[in-house]
């Protein structure tokens, strides 16, 4: 036939005829599959007349969970938008909050359940249905259980859907190995140390906002964005409070700084011993609180006796000068003073001491219960809907800290070293099931060859994402979930940010601002994932809720309210607060509890490994338009910082023959040498022992299209493992690194 | 009947499909009526082309439609890499799913070909772009509307579908102007990329096949 034949042509070619009748037959059997189309007369549309607005967002680009609207045109989410009734972060989202569109409608989002028919690790994706998924999943997690007990699967999750699956695993399945990443590689020191300290986990809980002094140990907000929190920051430096920062990096808080202690990363806990031990010697601690709710004070005072100024001063590097006026500072302004707890906090492996510190700090000062001080909102009470709890006890037998003595302070679920460990040797027993919900392994947790060998042994590895990250190229089945703009999952509750503004608590819940169904994926929710995994696991007997919708309605029910009520209200639901003030909380300034399990009851230094010669100490933070791998692959957010500059001290980059932009690579004190690429920042706002880069940069996942390669992944270079001693949890600082420019290794001066 | 029955034949053994074209086509000669096929049916045999394979409706019939127009056609070496590839093959269709994951799903190292015309469209690449919100007002001026609220009305399977809809109707003028001002323009890029990045003849032969049935004639 002819090559130029033209369509109209070919409609007349006799022969056709015959494909009409097989046409036919091909389209008869699709006869029940539903059309994308229906008839429907048009009618003019104004120009922003169908642009809607869906009330009860909860924003999960990162873990703070400001309250959102969203901007609905036909269908299609335009925009996203603090909620306006919201007390907590108001009508204010961040960048990140901004970019949640583009997450929505990233073209690499995961669609369909798809199966492994490739190589762990090198994938070839094959679309499934979700009856072949879930049934695959559960015949071989099962059969792992049959096999090797409940403990033979570990979970990896993370954010608030991740709940829901987690407990399932935990409870009722009866595995302990729950590496939850926000606990281990995150705030489960901090935790566990408030916990043994002040009797309560500290989340976030200073008074910024009505402090006189506040006090930042490695925090740098601005850089680090969530929005009441921040709020509350600046409220206070509005209002004239002053500003510690402790900081090897000139940060955008030190920027603002009164006083910047440009420290040297790892002795935090030296200068804390410091400050205190002063105020007690020169008597001008909170002696008051101290005499009515300090426990063993004066095993206390005498343990810390040796830390002197002059002691820290050579220690940290800084002045002792310096050290005093800090003390003083904080002294002359308590209690009114903010010492605030931290988030990220597994740094050296030398962190429960910190964290007992500066919980012992805020108590010497007496700043609990007072404005300024380290004070909690009142939260309203909402009801509950989990799991019951079969297997609990099997569990907790079963933890491998427990069987192994170790890290009595461990926050809640398993090291993950140990998990890591154990699944690897075999021993004291196999792991053979994976399942990930919403972690990435991969980038949050040093020792990726360890990670991958771990996962490798595996019988069955099942993944559950939104996005494509670095782990799911290691799933035998992965699973696709809707995002947190198409689902029911949270229940959050809180205060007004301002706590000494009008009390006010308020209750919300997340819901879709967009629907979660569309003709071109089979995106699910993990209640509604989760539950079919139980059912065919043979568990289906202790389902809590059928859907998303019961689980959050019978949650709001303890607060006599529905998602309907919550809907009438816009999204958030506000009533009168209560006077969060006053409340005292005991300090056990010597721990009996953390002396009997074998660790110092007094905080005590001790010192981390130092950089060998020609390497400086690797240290990361956060960049405020990421978060690690949610927005990794955010084409907004990645047009904001393409990558992520390396801060190198300008004496040291002069004698380098290093100059601002030039393209470097890494290599730390292994050998391992960063994948990628980025830029050198020259500035003397850094250490010289010290290099800074953001974290969540460089993911090795091609299928992350606009992330890939993009900066260097500082992960990849943390190769040397620290491991608190009493939780349990990774120290991540404790890695050096050189530079490498056109293939030649530069060391870095002392 | 005796169709009909070769049909069946194929259905249980669609290896063979090709094979038996010659007589397929013969016997079909035999009980042609004067219906001649419509663009409506080709175009909505292209939409369903673009979905998953599935046994379902990957079928000897559907074969023997497609290989009647590339006999028409007369491209003889695409019929030729098709036959290679599904029907010499026992397991044709396992490949033929991998790679339409590959290249319209998720893929390493990344999804080839994304099937909707904003991410070529947009600067930025993603799917929902001021494009798809066009079409979408398109379909809505012709008095259609997709189902699904979040349908994301710039897939390859809708617009082809709604021209389906348009050639049903009689509209040939708005057929045009829906592959001038909609189709057109994102197509050829996203069947370049199946040309360079496909792994497997099928969808190379099936985007060429669209290409064939919408490009502009003179």
């Amino acid at each position: 036939m002819a090559l130029n034949l033209t369509r109209r042509k070919f409609l007349q070619t006799a022969s056709l005829a015959a494909a009409t009748a097989a046409m036919s037959g091909c389209f008869a059997r699709q006869a029940n599959a539903s059309t994308p189309f229906v008839k429907k007369p048009f009618t003019a549309p104004g120009s922003f007349a169908d642009t809607k607005t869906a009330v009860g967002g909860v924003c999960e680009m990162c873990f703070w969970r400001c309250q959102l609207v969203g901007k609905v045109r036909d269908g299609k989410l335009v925009k996203l938008e603090g909620n306006p009734k919201s007390i907590d972060n108001g009508a204010s989202i961040c960048a990140r909050g901004n970019g949640g569109v583009k997450l929505l409608y990233d073209p690499d989002r995961l669609k369909f359940p798809m199966k492994n028919v490739g190589k762990r690790g090198a994938p070839q994706w094959k679309r499934i249905t979700w009856d072949e998924a879930l049934d695959e999943c559960a015949t071989k997690l099962k059969a792992v259980v049959d096999k090797h007990g409940p403990q033979g699967i570990t979970i990896f999750p993370h954010g608030s859907s991740a709940k829901y699956p987690m407990t399932f695993f935990e409870d009722v399945v009866g595995t302990p190995n729950n590496s939850e990443a926000s606990f281990f590689q995150c705030r489960g020191i901090r935790d566990m140390a408030y916990v043994a300290t002040l009797d309560t986990a500290p989340d976030e809980n200073v008074d910024m906002a009505n402090a006189k002094v506040i006090f930042l140990l490695g925090g740098h907000f601005g850089e680090n964005v969530h929005v009441s929190h921040v709020k509350r920051y600046l409220k206070g430096l509005e209002n004239g409070a002053k500003l510690v920062v402790v900081d090897p990096r000139f940060s955008a808080s030190a920027a603002k700084a009164h006083t910047w202690v440009r420290i040297k990363p790892g002795t935090d806990t030296a200068f804390l011993l410091a400050i205190m031990n002063h105020l007690v010697k020169t008597g001008k601690y909170n002696k008051a609180y101290v005499e009515a709710n300090g426990e063993g004070f004066d095993k206390f005072s005498a343990g810390i006796s040796h830390a002197t100024l002059d002691w820290a001063a050579k220690i940290c590097d800084i002045p002792a000068k310096q050290i005093k006026e800090v003390a003083e500072m904080l002294a002359a302004n308590a209690p009114n003073v903010s010492i605030h707890p931290g988030r990220h906090v597994s740094w050296y492996g030398n962190d429960f001491q910190r964290e007992r510190s500066l919980a012992c700090l805020t108590g010497l000062l007496g700043a609990i219960g007072v404005k300024g001080g380290f004070v909690a909102g009142k939260g309203p009470k909402v009801g509950k809907a989990g799991w019951p709890k079969p297997m609990a006890e099997h569990a907790e037998e079963y933890a491998l800290h427990k069987m192994a003595k170790k890290y009595q302070f461990s926050p809640p679920g398993t090291p993950t070293d140990m998990i890591r460990e154990a699944a690897v040797s075999g021993k004291p027993y196999a792991i053979k099931g994976y399942v990930g919900w919403g972690q990435n392994p991969i980038q949050t947790i040093p020792g990726q060859d360890l990670t991958i060998k771990m996962l490798q042994q595996m019988d069955f590895v099942m993944v559950v994402d939104v996005m494509p990250t670095d782990i799911t190229m290691y799933a035998d089945i992965l699973l696709p979930e809707s995002s947190y703009l198409e689902r029911y999952d949270q229940v959050k509750t809180g205060t007004q940010w301002d706590l000494s503004g009008k009390q006010e608590q308020y209750i919300t819940a997340r819901m879709p601002l967009v629907s979660p169904t569309a003709a071109d994926h089979e995106r699910k929710d993990s209640v509604w994932i989760t539950n079919e995994l139980a059912k065919r696991m043979g568990y289906g007997k202790h389902i809590p809720v059928q859907s998303e919708v019961e689980m959050t309605n019978k949650i709001l029910a303890g607060a006599n309210l529905s998602i309907e009520q919550l809907v009438k209200e816009d999204g958030i639901h506000v009533q009168p607060g209560a006077d969060p003030y006053g409340k005292v909380l005991k300090v056990k300034f010597f721990s009996q509890e953390v002396a009997d399990a074998g660790f110092p009851g007094v905080p005590t230094y001790v010192p981390v490994p130092e950089p060998p010669k020609g390497f400086a100490r690797l240290v990361y933070g956060r960049a405020p338009v990421h978060t690690f791998n949610r927005s990794m692959n955010n084409v907004w957010l990645m047009n904001e910082m393409p990558e992520n500059p390396v801060w190198l001290n300008d004496e040291s980059a002069k004698k380098m023959g290093l100059k601002d932009g030039d393209r470097i690579e890494l290599v730390n004190q292994d050998g391992v040498k960063s994948q990628t690429s980025s830029v050198v920042k020259v500035t003397p706002g850094i250490r010289k022992d010290t290099i800074y880069m953001a974290h969540g940069y460089g993911t090795k996942n091609p299928a992350m299209t606009v992330g890939v390669g993009k900066g260097i992944d500082d992960q990849s270079l943390i190769t040397k493992l620290a491991v608190d001693p009493e939780t349990g949890a990774h120290g991540m600082r404790n890695n050096f690194v050189k530079f490498v420019k056109n293939g030649k290794v530069l060391s870095i001066p002392a | 009947m005796c169709c009909w029955r070769l049909f069946d034949v194929m259905a249980h053994h669609p290896v063979s499909v090709f094979f038996y074209n010659d007589i397929f086509l013969s016997q079909v000669k035999i009980m042609t009526q004067t219906t001649s096929i419509s663009m409506a049916e080709i175009y909505r045999f292209l939409a369903q082309s673009m979905r998953y394979p599935s046994p379902e409706w990957m079928q000897a019939d559907y074969f023997s439609v497609l290989d009647t127009f590339l006999a028409e056609l007369g491209w003889d070496a695409e019929t030729q890499a098709l036959g290679q590839s599904i029907f010499e093959s026992d397991d044709w269709l396992e490949p033929l799913q991998v790679e339409h994951t590959r290249l319209f799903v998720n893929a390493i190292p990344t999804v080839i070909a994304p099937p909707y015309g904003s991410v070529y469209l947009s600067g930025d690449g993603m799917l929902y772009g001021p494009s798809a919100e066009k079409a979408r007002a398109f379909y809505r001026e012709q008095g259609f509307d997709l189902v699904g609220e979040a349908d994301i009305p710039d897939h390859i399977s809708f617009e082809l579908e709604f021209l389906a809809l348009l050639a049903e109707e009689g509209k040939s003028e708005e057929e045009e102007r829906f592959l001038a001002q909609h189709f057109r323009p994102w197509f050829p890029k996203f069947q370049a990329r199946i040309l360079q990045e496909g792994r497997h003849p099928f969808y190379g032969v099936l985007v060429n096949l669209i290409d064939f049935f919408t490009r502009e004639e003179m």
